[in-house]
């Protein structure tokens, strides 16, 4: 028995895949890989897969990680090699390395997310404008947003959660950069600090044809930032 | 709008506006997507549902993966879009497009719609539409691919004859390659679709009508009577035959079947390896259609099916098969395969599932090999309640069968049983219904004792599920009206009132949409501007109860002058014609009026795979025999 840790990016066609979607393509090419996975017990036998975090529908990610389980130990490099071969187009395996054990689970190792997003800007804009809707909106201590929970709509402050924030105009679009919160203590979404951004000089942009890249997932360490690889290198 | 441009849209702005993108998206693992510019011909397979269930469509899998496999042609597909996709595409003008090069469906030579249920028809009109392609064929010139279909509504498509170029009777396998062949030479020859002024369509269409199978419907000519009667259908000259022949595989064991199948991402309806281990039945059952269309019955080898498993396995990375055939309990080989497949894949996790279970006590076993731990439900159609009307069916089911079956399913620990039955089938009378109730409540009554008796404490839960009898053609049943909506709602009420057993719960089917689907399938060509105008009216989606709405079709037969009750309600004399004679499925006319009168004296009619040659005609008139691989059934295998 071993954990193996794979970071591999989303892309088009498959950053539409739904999470569910994306657990049960991963499933499938791990078994056509012929990746030896260990089994859970019971009447209904899963492999065990764990993803770092879910990802939004239509939103491409440059590093995603999943740690899967399996029966023996099996280099690193050959998972990419034969994981590659099996993966639906838009899916890059990019990295795979086992685990130690002992080690936690993704899902409460990563705690930040970093994004861009862009956005079709419906009138020219200077960069200026845009840059003090930025000053302007991180000068606020409270960013209110509006979620739909379970229980209908709830409004929740998401300015703690946003670390970094930049801005740019590239080629008559939006480009907003930032580090934001991510996991067990809670996400903050890229539209939403967009949909902040915005309202601080009511800049126009197209909210319709929005995207949203996730640059990576990492780890704080001190005051660093660590990808879940890094962080079994850093051992 | 060109492919760049509709891909660029779907990307920035429909993806993430609809329900389940991945319905649009393509992608998937074993997608094949050829260039277009090292083929002869170009086809769109055209599924008039949505995704899901045409991803789930066999036929679907073998075709596509059958053309693009040859290396002079290719295929792609789509599906009908959802509602809110619908509304996306039309609002911004944007022509229905492939899911594998999202080229407008005008770009293909060829779109071939599969005909498996009436009620879709609506979406195949709708989907045209959509496309930006004329609906009725007298108005496409050669700017226009052939619109062509096939599939089990094949067996009668006039109600569809206006809408479609061209229609292919039988099993694909062999005669869709060869379609496309010529579809491929003549436009090398002829330069068909590169010259719009050029008119050729109907010179192409003459030379295919030549071929096996193929039958051209504006080369046939229906006349009607004062009354707008249909009287007879004939070709309109002599180059053209009188009667098109159903195709079929003569060696299943031998024809193509793809084992690097797609993996579509969302969860489909039948989300597992689909492996098909016969075509056809010959129970004979009298108000089934799919019996006389998929005559006769041929299976694979053990040999062939281990080996496609084997690959599918390592295609697909699915961990589960199912073997489908209309009645795999019936395959020869059935037990050492399930034996072999369970075993020799234990190591992957993969589970066996049989979707067809027969009414026996073999069944159960079946069932219990391939759910050893996980006892979901389990589902039998005895289709009738008393012996009299299953003898009239020829549904070759006791209820000592039943109940034995029954109680070895309880005893063997499941506690979810389903039944199917019909209601409204020739001949049934109150205590037919009665014997629905009787039946239900009896198997309730012995899953409550066993249970007791085991000391098991879960409640034994039975469904019982009726659908409204619908006649068919090329069935022993074509002659016989339906049930008036009235009355099958009058008997579903009845059993409503008299199922009142907690332990049972009971559903029953639209009997509107019951009486729609009766009018087309026995319908003629004039019927094509009932649909049409029901389309105009906003039909669509019309197997989606959420979705049909039977005053679009009310409207559209008053708007037509046509009487619905005319085809549905009526009782067709023996020496009628019949607008689906001038289609030869094989099955001959006089066993057909055979088997009906043996119905109405409750006569039974044997399985020809075992037993002695029903003479049904088939296998004389296609030059074909019934195939089985199971060594010891080859009695019947000289009766060419
Ligand atoms: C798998 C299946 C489903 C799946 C997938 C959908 C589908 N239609 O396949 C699911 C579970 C979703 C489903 C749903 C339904 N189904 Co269903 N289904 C089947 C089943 C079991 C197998 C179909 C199949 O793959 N056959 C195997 C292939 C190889 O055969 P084939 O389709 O005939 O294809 C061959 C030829 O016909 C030809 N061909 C077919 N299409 C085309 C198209 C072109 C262009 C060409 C050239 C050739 C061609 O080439 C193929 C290869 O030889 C059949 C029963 C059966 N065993 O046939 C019922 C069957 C098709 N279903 C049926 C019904 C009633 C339904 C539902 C209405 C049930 C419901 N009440 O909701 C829905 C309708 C959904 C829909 N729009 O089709 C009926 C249709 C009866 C009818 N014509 O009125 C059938 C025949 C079962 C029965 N005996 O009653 N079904
Ligand atoms: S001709 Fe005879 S053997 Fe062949 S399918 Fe018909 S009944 Fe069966």
């Amino acid at each position: 028995m071993a954990r193996i840790r794979i970071a591999f990016s989303k892309e088009d066609p498959v950053r539409w895949l739904s999470h569910l979607d994306t657990q049960k393509a991963f499933e499938r090419a791990l078994r056509r890989a012929q990746i030896p996975l260990s089994y859970s017990e019971g009447f209904n036998p899963h492999p065990k897969i764990s993803f770092a975090s879910a990802l939004a529908v239509g939103v491409v990610s440059l590093g995603e990680y999943v740690d899967v389980e399996v029966s023996q130990e099996i280099e690193g490099a050959e998972v990419v090699k034969s994981l590659q071969t099996a993966m639906p187009e838009g899916f890059r395996i990019i990295e795979a390395t086992l685990v130690p054990s002992g080690q936690k689970a993704l899902m409460a190792l990563v705690n930040r997310a970093q994004y861009r997003i862009k956005a079709p800007l419906l009138k020219v804009l200077d960069e200026k404008t845009v840059q003090d809707a930025v000053v302007n909106a991180l000068s606020l201590t409270n960013w209110q947003v509006e979620r739909e929970g379970k229980k209908g709509t709830v409004i929740k402050d998401i300015r703690s959660g946003v670390y970094e924030l930049k801005s740019s105009i590239i080629e008559n679009h939006l480009l907003l950069e930032m580090l934001v919160q991510t996991g067990s203590e809670g996400n903050v979404r890229p539209e939403e600090v967009l949909s902040i951004v915005v309202q601080q000089e009511s800049l126009p942009v197209n909210v319709d044809r929005l995207r949203i890249l996730r640059l990576g997932l990492f780890v704080t360490k001190g005051d660093q930032l660590l990808t879940p690889i890094e962080v079994l290198k850093a051992l | 709008m060109n492919q760049e441009q509709i891909s660029q849209i779907l990307e920035d702005e429909l993806l993430n506006k609809v329900t389940k993108p991945t319905r649009y998206t393509g992608g998937e693992y074993n997608q094949v997507k050829k260039d277009w510019s090292t083929v002869n011909t170009t086809m769109a397979f055209a599924f008039p549902d949505v995704y899901e269930v045409g991803m789930s469509h066999l036929g679907l899998r073998i075709l596509y993966h059958l053309i693009n496999d040859q290396e002079n042609m290719l295929m792609e597909r789509v599906f009908a879009p959802w509602i809110d996709m619908e509304e996306e595409l039309r609002k911004r003008e944007i022509p229905l497009f492939s899911l594998e090069s999202r080229r407008p469906l005008k770009d293909f030579d060829v779109i071939g719609f599969t005909l498996q249920y009436e009620m879709s028809y609506s979406n195949i009109l709708n989907m045209l539409d959509l496309a930006d392609i004329p609906l009725w064929s007298y108005d496409r010139t050669d700017e226009h691919p052939l619109i062509i279909a096939g599939g089990p509504c094949a067996v009668n498509p006039e109600p569809l004859a206006d809408f479609l170029d061209l229609v292919i009777l039988g099993e694909g396998e062999e005669s869709l390659p060869k379609l496309l062949e010529a579809i491929g030479n003549f436009k090398q020859a002829q330069g068909w679709r590169r010259d719009s002024q050029r008119d050729s369509r109907k010179a192409l269409l003459r030379e295919l009508a030549q071929l096996p199978g193929i039958y051209v419907p504006s080369l046939y000519q229906p006349h009607y009577n004062d009354s707008g009667h249909f009287v007879s259908i004939e070709r309109i000259d002599s180059t053209v035959p009188a009667q098109v022949s159903k195709q079929v595989v003569a060696d299943l064991d031998k024809a193509y079947f793809p084992t690097k199948s797609m993996v579509p991402f969302m969860g489909v309806v039948h989300d597992r390896i689909m492996l098909e281990v016969l075509r056809g039945c010959s129970r004979a059952c009298r108000f089934c259609q799919a019996g006389s269309i998929y005559r006769p019955v041929r299976e694979r080898s053990m040999e062939t099916l281990k080996k496609q498993a084997e690959e599918l396995i390592q295609q697909t990375g699915y961990d589960e098969i199912a073997l489908t055939s209309l009645s795999t309990a019936d395959y020869s080989c059935v037990e050492p395969l399930l034996k072999d497949l369970l075993q020799s894949h234990e190591e992957k996790r993969v589970g066996v599932s049989l979707p067809s279970l027969r009414v026996d006590a073999f069944s159960v076993d079946l069932a219990k090999e391939v759910q050893k731990v996980r006892k979901t439900g389990l589902t039998f159609a005895p289709e009738a309640g008393t012996q009299r009307l299953r003898d009239v069916i020829n549904k070759g089911v006791t209820e000592e069968d039943l109940m034995e079956t029954i109680e070895k399913a309880f005893q063997g620990g499941w506690h979810t049983i389903k039944l199917y039955f019909m209601m409204g089938l020739p001949t049934e009378e109150e205590e037919d219904l009665e014997g629905i109730a009787r039946l239900a409540e009896q198997v309730a009554y012995v899953g409550s004792d066993i249970f007791r008796s085991k000391g098991i404490r879960k409640a034994v839960k039975v469904t019982v599920s009726v659908s409204s009898f619908v006649p068919k053609p090329q069935t022993p049943f074509q002659w016989e009206p339906q049930d008036r909506m009235a009355l099958l709602e009058e008997k579903q009420q009845f059993l409503k009132k008299r199922i009142r057993d907690r332990r049972i719960t009971y559903n029953w089917h639209d009997s509107k949409v019951s009486f729609i689907e009766a009018v087309m399938a026995k319908g003629d060509r004039n019927l094509g501007k009932v649909l049409y105008k029901a389309w105009e009216n906003g039909a669509k989606f019309d197997g989606w109860t959420e979705h049909f709405r039977f005053e679009r079709w009310q409207e559209a037969f008053q708007a037509e002058d046509i009487d619905p009750e005319y085809y549905a309600y009526r009782k067709i004399e023996y020496d009628e014609p019949l607008p689906w004679e001038h289609l030869n499925y094989g099955v001959s006319r006089s066993y057909l009026v055979k088997e009906h009168k043996k119905a109405i004296e409750s006569e039974l009619t044997d399985d020809c795979r075992h037993n002695k040659c029903s003479a049904c005609g088939v296998c004389s008139s296609l030059g074909i025999s019934v195939d089985l691989r199971g060594g010891d059934h080859g009695q019947n295998s000289d009766r060419l």
